[in-house]
């Protein structure tokens, strides 16, 4: 069907407008409407990812423009991919969510719906001002949602994510605006085919064009010494919300790896792999700052946040590393990181729930109502996160691992080993202090199955991803394999698709 | 398949007592029993070509791009291990059945472990590394959960972490190890791995990958320094000391000493690191072993002295070393677990293990007593009992090695005086607790024998010591030959296992240790004393303060990092940029380009000089709010100019109406701010501040220079020549918006709604305090209605919304279009809430503002939608020209559908926004406009 | 002119830079407006200065690089849209906080 590219941005901009129609509609029916869109993009996403299959490119005209004139959406394996990723945590998040999160303010499931489709937009989208246009779509949208329930934390959290990303948004326009005015076009493939031939003495502006673009990618990816917004704002956002943002830095990441891998990719002469040196050092600085975050976090959703940090720089590494193999661990790792940080905010917020005014706060608290429950999940989390066998993050580290050359390895071995230990330090501690710890009486309470449900349900996305390994790992070295073929990309303009 | 099933079996049958927890404590351990018994018996069933010298190796490929396979190996010192997982496991899971409370969650713990003894198996029977690795790991967090198992005592807790923070990190230096290997040879199957010692040994990378594998064995066997971890991890309870202590997972590190022997022994880096090790610990543990009141404290020093005997013979770098390494490992496994267990009994029916107040057990619990003696002989090395043989051959072996050159004599006579110390606190062991005058203070007391099942596990474990001591021949043989030949890969040494060698050196070592440690024995109390007078060395506590010093400095970098000064985050944000753009721009040769310039003309220059000003003196006057907006919209007016000034009229018109609303949002939202913004910079952080800002300021200009004086190809020319034929319209920028690049506006438009929406969620139930007077200090008008504005606003309301459809309807073909009509009609709607309140516009307003924003958005995406039906992608257009009476000509375009979407999303979304915040003052009851 | 018009730029630029590095909200958004003017012009002269050349076809002989000016449309939407909320944020957090500081407390607090 020649539709298929776009419906994973319809229908969550057709739920959204609906949802705002209809916004003096019941909550249970709105719940009903929005996880109705929701879980049909898995189905969808899963489809776009067999399509995809087949290594073609496949290219949506809007408006039957073609590209380079008019903007397109690309479908390939690293876009399906994404919105598979995407439509899985979201779904379980959402599902979190209609126990009652959604109802600490005015029209969550819009919101919710618009953040899908501006996280979706960015991750099909061919066109580098569109990108910017879901960016906003996904910037204003995540503003809303993390604010949703408003709170103090929350406000102050806020504030510092909206202006730096408002200051972000003004650089990526100059990024753009500078492309266009050397290259005069704005499709990403046409960008990439014109960097190529582009005048020698042009190189620097260039160069400029894409340092701006990548300082914006880099706030967005949360990459050091641009992440000191996240801890806070992970911390404070509510359960479900905080778990969809798992996917929010890799928006970063892959545009990052859009940008820089295709525009700026093999074909760019002395532009290509422009930022590779400087991002392999801000990767491993980030893995560190992630660590010292982790240790240093007397609360359990501070710690989490400090981890997806970490999780950016590892994943930034396999960036960094530029070669296939490298690209393939790096896009495991991401499935990886995203479904089990995303699973690890919702427990986190399931253990929160029982500890009363404690919270997630590492202190002795009251003691839980399903203390082997959460802390057999909490102990499989962990395993998971700090990338102890028999979990993906196992996986993923091994790869990477493998993955690096003797050269870089000298740095990334440590680098991610003692990440790794300090994980485990960091870790324990915590599930130390949170199950094993004596405390007070139980808070009586109703614990609520669905919140369980969706909780686990993520969180299996460690030991599905061990056992679905093998495919998995095809289908991430393909990718890697067909995003460093850039010919099929740069054969997209003039109709070459 | 049947190895397979052997580790499968344990982690599948972890589930059985938690299935069946509530059926009674025999039930669960039944239970738990079930999947060990049917290893071992699958186990046995491989003995025959176990013992015949064969090595199986099965399973299947999984992961070969990372080199990580199902593989599995068994050979004789994989079989020997499992045989010692799973027989002292059975054993153990007796024990606990009688050890264990009734009250104890019995399911939980035999599910620990048997999820350890799957791991264990895992561990002794991969043939892939990696695989090997994984198991590994889950060996150290299964023990975590064994060792942590009393969570509720916090030295238990405590010495969980410790052990999982010593032997995972171990396990993480031996994956780099293991990563490395595989880099050598090329694979990660042991039998490749194996045979190529050679080929690993010449690599430059030896050096690097043997100190990775060793630290990986070094802290799981708590090997001198590292051997801190084990006395803690004996808050455990008793059975799982017995486990974990004397056949599993101390073992796993020298089982990994065995396995790799052929391919990174037979070097110098292995004989000192390995045999100096080894040493130290023997002497170390045995020492300390000697000092400790706590009965499981001696046992735990005496166990890491053992496990340093065992990692200095395989560092002696003779093969008959591996068989004495081998030999003592099955000794050590089997006196030491009957040890933990008898000191289990003992803890158990007396409530303590403090050997200062267990005395003279004999008289309560003579059975008891025996079993544990004869155990604790085989330890010091008394003849006729295993330990005896084990430690013969070791003597031997240190007598025969020649490494150190001159001070080879170092070795032997520090096995002597380690064996001396071994001797000492075995006695203490019997002495001190079955005799030795009577028990002091007992929380139980009179003491009596346990359970009868309860020893049984103890006696057949202590028959088994005597068994192999006094016939090792006909017992231990086969067993210990096929496990060597495997840890040597080859030839096995000529040996002869018999009790009586003759009078000979080593049995002079073995006598003078056993003087020795009678003297020792006797010098106890003044030794306690010197001992006592040592400063304390609490491994518990160090950890403690090493985790707080970890946290204090992670605490003070996060601290300096994360200072929660959104300031210093911008400034970081821009620092970046600037130093980027700089590094980038500096190689450029020429900052002009090649196209001519425009001549300079005296109005231009002005209006762009008034908005340089504007801006300037916006940031000058910025501590005084309202003189500061009011420049600032000057140099709004300013740049809409700019933009009629370079042809663009439609962006002088947006930015004209977009100027209007944000000067009227601004105006509300500075009624509630405070009007002075006090001065509370440093000057230090103004001059950064203005680095920053002419920094920035000064490379944005350079950047627009650069570019805007080159040429350039654009795409534009194609939009130029298909706006009419393609798009129906004159108005160029309009049809990009609105078809060309409709998809932007679309999500344009989406963005407002969103930001709508996400207002109306802000200022829910937002109410400030309400400033009677402006900053000046003059009272705020109090006429809520005020007549004038009343009227104008009625008289222009009509004539706006005339104004809208006619800006809407050029749109497309001249400057115009949904936006500026939906904002200049927002402007005129506003006017009414302002003129005459909230509520009774409120109440003449027939649309909620969601619902206009939603539908403008769904509007706007069904016109896209729409040419679905046409077999058209998404947003393609359509137009024709009609002719409508009165009106004329008239072009009627989708696009035209898609603009009406974006003018009621404007207009939703603006009321939405602007009738919201003018009533957060809290004069007024709030009424949310929907 | 296309240099008068670069240090232009230059001076909008800084001056609301200099403003989105002050420690109160209402600066900070004064500044972000500043910097959005820039940023407007900034890409609106991608498409080179010229005057009298509309891109209204039959309206001159010679056009305006249209592109960039749509792309300025949009992002002046999209720039109103982000002020408005800030500016709501701003006042969210003087309910919230008490406070205009962009941290959410007084300095030394």
């Amino acid at each position: 069907m020649m539709h298929a590219p776009i419906l994973p941005l319809l229908l969550p901009l057709l739920m959204g407008s609906l949802l705002l129609l209809g916004h003096r509609l019941e909550l249970p029916l709105k719940r009903l409407l929005s996880l109705a869109a929701t879980w049909s993009l898995v189905p969808l996403s899963a489809w776009l990812v067999w399509l995809a299959g087949d290594d073609q490119l496949r290219v949506y005209a809007l408006g039957d423009w073609q590209p380079p004139f008019g903007i397109i959406l690309l479908v390939d394996r690293l876009s399906a991919m994404l919105l598979l990723l995407t439509a899985l945590l979201a779904g379980f998040a959402l599902l979190y969510a209609c126990r009652g999160d959604d109802e600490r303010g005015p029209n969550f499931h819009a919101l919710f719906q618009f953040q899908l489709l501006g996280i979706n937009g960015a991750f099909l989208t061919g066109d580098l001002f569109n990108l910017f246009v879901f960016f906003e779509i996904l910037l204003i949208s995540s503003y809303a949602l993390l604010l949703h329930g408003n709170g103090a934390e929350r406000v102050r959290a806020g504030m510092h994510y909206v202006v730096l990303n408002l200051l972000g948004s003004a650089l990526f326009l100059l990024g753009v605006g500078s492309l266009y005015g050397l290259l005069g076009t704005l499709n990403m493939a046409d960008l990439a085919a014109r960097v190529a031939v582009a005048d020698a003495s042009q190189t620097p502006l260039l160069a400029a064009a894409g340092y701006l673009l990548l300082t914006v990618f880099a706030l967005k990816a949360a990459i050091l010494p641009l992440y000191f917004w996240l801890p806070r704002a992970y911390a404070s956002a509510s359960a479900p919300v905080a778990a969809l943002f798992a996917i929010m830095t890799k928006v970063g990441l892959y545009a990052i790896l859009r940008v820089f891998g295709l525009i700026y990719g093999a074909q760019a002469g002395e532009l290509a792999g422009l930022a590779n040196g400087l991002l392999w050092w801000l990767a491993l600085l980030t893995i560190a700052a992630g660590v010292v975050g982790a240790l240093s976090a007397r609360n359990l959703q501070r710690l989490l946040a400090y981890l997806v940090v970490l999780s950016v720089g590892v994943l930034l590494a396999g960036l960094a590393m530029d070669s296939q193999t490298a690209l393939a661990a790096a896009l495991y790792y991401l499935l990886h990181s995203t479904l089990i940080g995303g699973a690890m905010f919702l427990l986190a917020d399931l253990v929160s729930r029982q500890r009363g005014a404690e919270a997630g706060d590492l202190t002795q608290g009251p003691s839980l109502r399903q203390p082997l429950l959460l802390g057999g999940l909490f102990f499989l989390g962990s395993i998971s996160l700090a990338g102890l066998p028999p979990f993906s993050g196992f996986l993923g580290k091994l790869m990477l691992l493998r993955a690096a050359d003797p050269g870089e390895a000298l740095w990334l071995w440590p680098a991610v080993l003692v990440a790794g230990l300090g994980m485990l330090l960091a870790l324990s501690r915590a599930g130390s202090a949170l199950f094993w710890r004596p405390g007070g009486d139980v808070i009586e309470g109703e614990d609520d199955r669905v919140r369980l449900f969706a909780t686990v349900g993520l969180l299996l996305g460690g030991p599905a991803l061990v056992i679905f390994a093998a495919p998995v790992m095809a289908y991430v070295e393909a990718t890697a394999r067909q995003l460093r073929d850039l010919a099929p990309y740069l054969n997209l303009i003039g109709g070459g698709a | 398949m049947a190895l397979a099933l052997i580790i499968a079996l344990p982690f599948l049958g972890a589930l059985i007592p938690l299935l069946v927890s509530r059926m009674g404590r025999s039930a669960v351990a039944i239970a738990a029993a079930l999947a060990p018994a049917c290893g071992l018996w699958l186990l046995f069933s491989q003995r025959a070509a176990v013992f015949a010298g064969e090595v199986q190796i099965a399973g299947t490929e999984w992961l070969p791009q990372l080199g990580l396979n199902l593989s599995l190996r068994l050979d004789g010192l994989g079989f020997l291990f499992a045989l010692l997982i799973l027989g002292i496991g059975l054993l153990v899971i007796l024990y606990a059945r009688y050890y264990l409370a009734k009250s104890e969650p019995q399911g939980r713990f035999y599910a620990f472990l048997l999820l350890f003894m799957g791991a264990m198996l895992g561990v002794v029977l991969s043939e892939n590394m990696l695989l090997m690795l994984m198991f590994w790991e889950l060996t150290s967090l299964s023990s975590f959960l064994l060792i942590g198992f009393w969570k509720h005592r916090s030295d238990a807790r405590i010495g969980a972490r410790m052990a999982l923070a010593v032997t995972g990190g171990g396990g993480l230096a031996l994956l780099a190890g293991i990563l490395l290997i595989g880099q050598i040879v090329g694979s990660f199957e042991l039998s490749v791995v194996l045979a190529a010692g050679d080929q690993i040994r010449a690599s430059a990378l030896y050096p690097l990958a043997l100190v990775l594998v060793l630290l990986g064995v070094f802290t799981k066997s708590a090997q001198f320094p590292f051997h801190f971890w084990l006395p803690h991890a004996m808050a455990a309870p008793t059975p799982v000391s017995a486990y974990l202590h004397s056949a599993t997972m101390v073992k796993a590190g020298v089982f990994l000493l065995a396995r790799f022997y052929p391919a990174l022994a037979d070097s110098e880096w292995w004989f000192y690191l390995v045999s100096l090790t080894g040493l130290a610990t023997l002497l170390v543990g045995a020492v300390l072993a000697l000092f400790q009141h706590d009965l499981k404290g001696l046992l735990a020093y005496s166990t890491i002295s053992h496990l340093g005997l065992i990692t200095l013979l395989f560092g002696l770098d003779s093969k008959l070393a591996v068989v004495a390494a081998v030999f003592h490992i099955i000794n050590h496994a089997t006196f030491k677990a009957s040890l933990f267990m008898a000191a289990g009994i003992i803890d158990h029916e007396t409530g303590s293990r403090d050997m200062r107040s267990i005395n003279g057990l004999w008289k309560y619990m003579p059975h008891t007593a025996v079993l544990a003696m004869v155990a604790s002989s085989a330890m010091a090395g008394v003849p006729l009992l295993n330990g005896f043989l084990s430690k013969e051959m070791f003597f031997a072996e240190t007598l025969k090695q020649h490494l150190l050159g001159s001070f080879y004599w170092v070795i032997p006579a520090v096995a002597t005086l380690a064996g001396a110390f071994a001797v000492a606190y075995s006695l203490r062991f019997i002495h001190d607790v079955f005799f030795n005058g009577e028990p002091i203070d007992l929380p139980k007391y009179p003491p009596h024998e346990p359970a009868r099942y309860m020893k049984i596990p103890v006696e057949i474990l202590v028959f088994l010591c005597l068994l192999v001591g006094v016939l090792p021949g006909y017992t231990i043989a086969s067993l210990l030959a096929a496990a060597a030949t495997s840890s040597l890969n080859g030839e096995l040494p000529q040996y002869s296992l018999t009790v009586w060698h003759g009078l000979n050196l080593p049995l002079a070592m073995s006598v003078l240790a056993l003087v020795g440690g009678l003297f020792i024995y006797a010098l106890r109390k003044p030794l306690f004393a010197w001992y006592e007078g040592l400063p304390e060395i609490d491994a518990r506590v160090n950890f403690q303060r090493g985790i707080t010093i970890l946290m204090r400095i992670t605490d003070a970098l996060t601290d300096r990092l994360e200072t929660g000064s959104l300031q210093r985050y911008m400034a970081l944000l821009l620092g970046s940029v600037l130093l980027l753009v700089v590094f980038a721009l500096s190689p450029l040769e020429s900052l002009q380009g090649s196209l001519p310039a425009m001549p300079v003309d005296a109005i231009t220059a002005l209006g762009l000089g008034i908005m340089a000003l504007t801006a300037l003196l916006t940031a000058v006057f910025h501590r005084r709010s309202l003189v500061a907006l009011m420049i600032l919209s000057c140099t709004g007016l300013m740049v809409a100019l700019a933009f009629a000034r370079y042809s663009a009229p439609d962006l002088a018109l947006t930015q004209l109406s977009v100027e209007v609303v944000t000067i009227i949002l601004l105006m509300l939202a500075l009624f509630f701010m405070p009007a002075q913004v006090p001065a509370e910079s440093s000057s230090l952080r103004v001059l950064r501040d203005l680095g920053l800002a002419g920094g920035v300021g000064t490379l944005v200009a350079l950047l627009v220079y650069a570019v805007i004086t080159r040429p350039y190809q654009s795409i534009s020319p194609y939009f130029l020549e298909n706006s009419v034929p393609g798009g129906g319209g004159t108005n160029v920028v309009n049809v990009i918006l609105v078809d060309f690049r409709g998809f932007d506006t679309l999500g344009e438009i989406s963005v407002l709604a969103i930001a709508a929406v996400g207002i109306f969620a802000l200022l829910g139930g937002l109410r400030l305090a309400h400033p009677s007077r402006d900053g000046n200090g003059r009272p705020w008008s109090t006429d809520s209605h005020p007549l004038i504005l009343d009227i104008l606003a009625r008289a222009l309301l009509p004539m706006a919304l005339l104004i809208s459809v006619f800006i809407f309807l050029r749109g497309h073909n001249l400057p115009g279009g949904g936006f500026i009509a939906g904002l200049v009609t927002a402007v005129a709607l506003i006017l009414q809430y302002v003129a005459r309140g909230v509520a009774w516009t409120q109440a003449r307003q027939p649309l909620a503002y969601h619902v206009l924003a939603g539908a403008g958005v769904l509007i706007a995406t069904l016109t896209g939608l729409g040419s679905w039906l046409f077999g058209r992608p998404f947003l393609t257009s359509a137009f024709g020209h009609f002719h409508i009476p009165l009106i004329g000509e008239i072009e009627l375009a989708t696009a035209m559908l898609f603009d009406l979407g974006v003018y009621m999303t404007v207009v939703g979304a603006t009321l939405m926004i602007l009738s919201n915040i003018g009533q957060v003052s809290q004069a007024e009851p709030f009424r949310e406009v929907r | 002119m296309e240099a008068l018009f670069a240090v232009t730029l230059g001076v909008l630029t800084a001056s609301g830079i200099y403003l989105i590095l002050q420690a109160r909200i209402f600066p900070v958004v004064l500044g972000l407006t500043l910097l959005s003017y820039a940023v407007n012009l900034f890409l609106f002269a991608m498409g080179r200065l010229a005057g009298g050349v509309p891109a209204v076809i039959g309206r001159s002989a010679e056009y305006g690089d249209p592109l960039p000016q749509a792309l300025v449309l949009t992002a002046i939407v999209i720039g109103f849209a982000m002020t408005a909320f800030v500016v709501v944020l701003a006042l969210r957090s003087l309910g919230e906080t008490g406070t205009d500081h962009v941290d959410g407390q007084e300095p030394g607090k």
